[in-house]
């Protein structure tokens, strides 16, 4: 069944055509990898699925009803992980996934077990009562990722979870990203073939808006496969192969 | 609740920033010191030259005696040896107004030929058209006194409410109390701005709080930074002689309705700002509106605009600080009560829900909603 569903999803910028008649299904329980060269229009088709921004057509269904309806209910359901830090400088840790529990109607005390978990989870639970401004900019990635599932969404969007992070937390990342596999449906952003190839089962490749494909890594590697004679192909190959070597903006 | 949790994280964020929060809660009590050391503690004078031709004592003596109730001159007096001198004096605005007794002044007293004294000074200067009154008055009141001609109508002056007795620092209290609250504006749209620069603001648009929470619980915390500030510029303010004629309570409630309509000014500024630098350069601009035109910085003229149950109403009372200004000048210098101030507090509650609304309303629209 699929639990986010986008239909003919459009929205332009101007006469920049950023996201053109997507349509794809992420079914429930599985890890989507979402991949495209800067610019391809995966941040704006992100924006439109969570009902950040409005498209100017198509639509969004999150468990089969529309995201940008505005009904809270349904944005509850999915939990953002964004590219960028974005953290209360001046609250701890625990206080902001606290407070950003409550805010999603999870009642203090259990927002507050929750947020221990999660900082465990995370290898904070010693920094839990460190303003968030006096964190390092790895363990500010790691509470970045833990503020999306404080809420315990069905849906976890996840822009880029790995940039900027040290090989140790790329791993505690990856491994945490791993556990939630079954638990929860997770579309994964990423620029990182090896970090897709490793947890996504399966793959969208999206350039200049439009969707070039969407299979599982396996499938991909082997349409890929004859055009690399010298070694097994990877899903690196495939994204050259489907987006070109031309440098982007 | 989600905006007690605002609340909350917003007190909390407040007080961890301690350099902005002690910039908002001692701008006003360092304005009432200022104010203070201005006015020199004491009532108002005015600096009258004198150039005696005559030389008949009972002139300077005449300017002397204009004093207050308390025996503080009102005219200090400066004998200068001629009229040039005197004018450059009045040029460098150490004097406000130049008395010249021409020689056989004394002489007219007694019955000899008519004379004639001279008033001159800068008619630009504001300070002038008392000093002048002032001294003119005195001079008259010693003529009529040597010519045994009493004029046959005379004049009590019965000061309004406990104004008589009010040094003209007292006087400036009222707005300073004002510019405590105004202060505010910068905070809290500064605050939202904050929210949208960092990005904090759309991970909160995907939660179930509302424009309402968000702003709800903010404003909360800087009503009570607010009244922190506008305590401690009482408090400045009592330190440095002033005593308030009415009941303090009534005051504290004018300023926390105020705070309101502030908040309501703030909200519009961060409508227009998507960073903290940008709020601070937006709000000068209302910040400004609001300090000067309202009457807080210094008394204004009333512009009327109609009237209304006959009432004037004027160009600056569609600012609700101008309402809270004179329902505190009311409280605090005339000794009015709650039941005296009934139409200002009225026009600062409406006034401060529409511009609240309008600011929550456009905050929604701007910052709030899904994107188009």
């Amino acid at each position: 069944m699929a639990v986010l569903e986008t239909i003919g999803l459009t929205k332009r910028f101007g006469s920049l055509v950023a996201v053109n008649d997507l349509s794809l299904k992420v079914e429930d329980g599985e890890v989507f990898g979402f991949l495209g060269p800067n610019g391809a229009g995966k941040t704006t088709a992100i924006h439109m699925m969570c009902g950040l921004l409005k498209p100017d057509a198509g639509q969004t269904l999150i468990h089969g009803r529309p995201a940008a309806s505005g009904d809270p209910d349904t944005r509850a359901r999915v939990g953002v992980c964004p590219q960028n830090i974005v953290l209360w400088g001046n609250m701890t840790c625990l206080e902001q996934l606290e407070f950003i529990g409550e805010m999603y109607g999870v009642a203090r005390t259990e927002a507050r077990r929750r947020g221990l978990a999660l900082l465990e989870a995370m290898s904070l639970t010693d920094k839990r009562d460190r303003l968030a401004r006096t964190l390092s900019g790895g363990m500010q990635r790691r509470l970045n990722l833990a503020m999306a599932l404080v809420h315990d969404p069905a849906i976890l969007v996840l822009d880029e979870p790995e940039a900027g992070l040290d090989p140790q937390s790329r791993v505690l990342v990856r491994e945490f990203i791993k556990s939630l596999t079954r638990k929860k449906t997770v579309i994964l952003t990423t620029h990182n073939m090896d970090e897709a190839e490793r947890l996504a089962d399966r793959v969208a490749i999206i350039d200049q808006g439009h969707l070039l494909t969407v299979d599982t890594p396996e499938a991909l590697k082997r349409q890929v496969g004859p055009q690399v004679q010298v070694r097994a192909s990877t899903l690196e190959d495939v994204f050259i192969a489907m987006t070109g070597r031309g440098l982007r903006e | 609740m989600r905006l007690w949790s605002v609340f909350r994280k917003a007190m909390r964020e407040q007080l961890r920033d301690r350099s902005t929060l002690a910039m908002t809660l001692l701008a006003a009590p360092l304005f009432c010191l200022l104010y203070f050391l201005m006015m020199g503690g004491s009532s108002t004078s005015y600096t009258a030259l004198l150039v005696n031709q005559d030389g008949n004592p009972a002139v300077a003596e005449a300017l002397r005696t204009v004093q207050y109730e308390d025996g503080a001159p009102l005219l200090k007096l400066r004998t200068v040896a001629d009229r040039p001198a005197a004018e450059k004096l009045l040029r460098d605005r150490e004097g406000d107004a130049l008395v010249i007794i021409p020689p056989g002044f004394s002489a007219a007293l007694q019955g000899g030929p008519a004379s004639r004294y001279v008033l001159s000074g800068d008619l630009t200067n504001p300070r002038y058209t008392v000093a002048a009154i002032l001294a003119a008055t005195a001079v008259d009141g010693l003529v009529q006194q040597a010519v045994g001609a009493p004029p046959p109508v005379q004049f009590v002056e019965e000061p309004l409410g406990g104004s008589g007795s009010r040094t003209e620092f007292e006087s400036y209290v009222p707005g300073i109390i004002m510019i405590a609250v105004e202060m505010l504006m910068f905070k809290f749209a500064m605050m939202l701005a904050a929210e949208v620069e960092a990005g904090t603001l759309r991970r909160l648009r995907l939660t179930r709080m509302t424009a309402f929470d968000l702003l709800g619980g903010i404003s909360l915390t800087q009503m009570i930074v607010g009244a922190g500030a506008v305590l401690l510029t009482f408090a400045t303010a009592a330190l440095l002689g002033f005593e308030s004629q009415g009941p303090l309570w009534v005051a504290i409630l004018i300023t926390t309705l105020a705070t309101f309509s502030i908040i309501g000014f703030g909200l519009l500024t961060a409508c227009y700002s998507r960073t903290t630098t940008e709020a601070a350069v937006v709000g000068t601009f209302p910040m400004l509106t609001v300090m000067f035109f309202s009457g807080s910085a210094f008394p204004l003229p009333r512009v009327p605009l109609f009237s209304l149950f006959g009432r004037v109403v004027s160009v600056y009372d569609i600012l609700p600080p101008t309402h809270a200004v004179t329902a505190l000048n009311k409280v605090l210098t005339m000794g009015a009560g709650l039941g005296e101030i009934g139409y200002e507090l009225a026009a600062i509650l409406v006034l401060s829900a529409v511009y609240f609304a309008a600011g929550v309303w456009l905050f929604h629209r701007r910052h709030m909603r899904v994107q188009l």
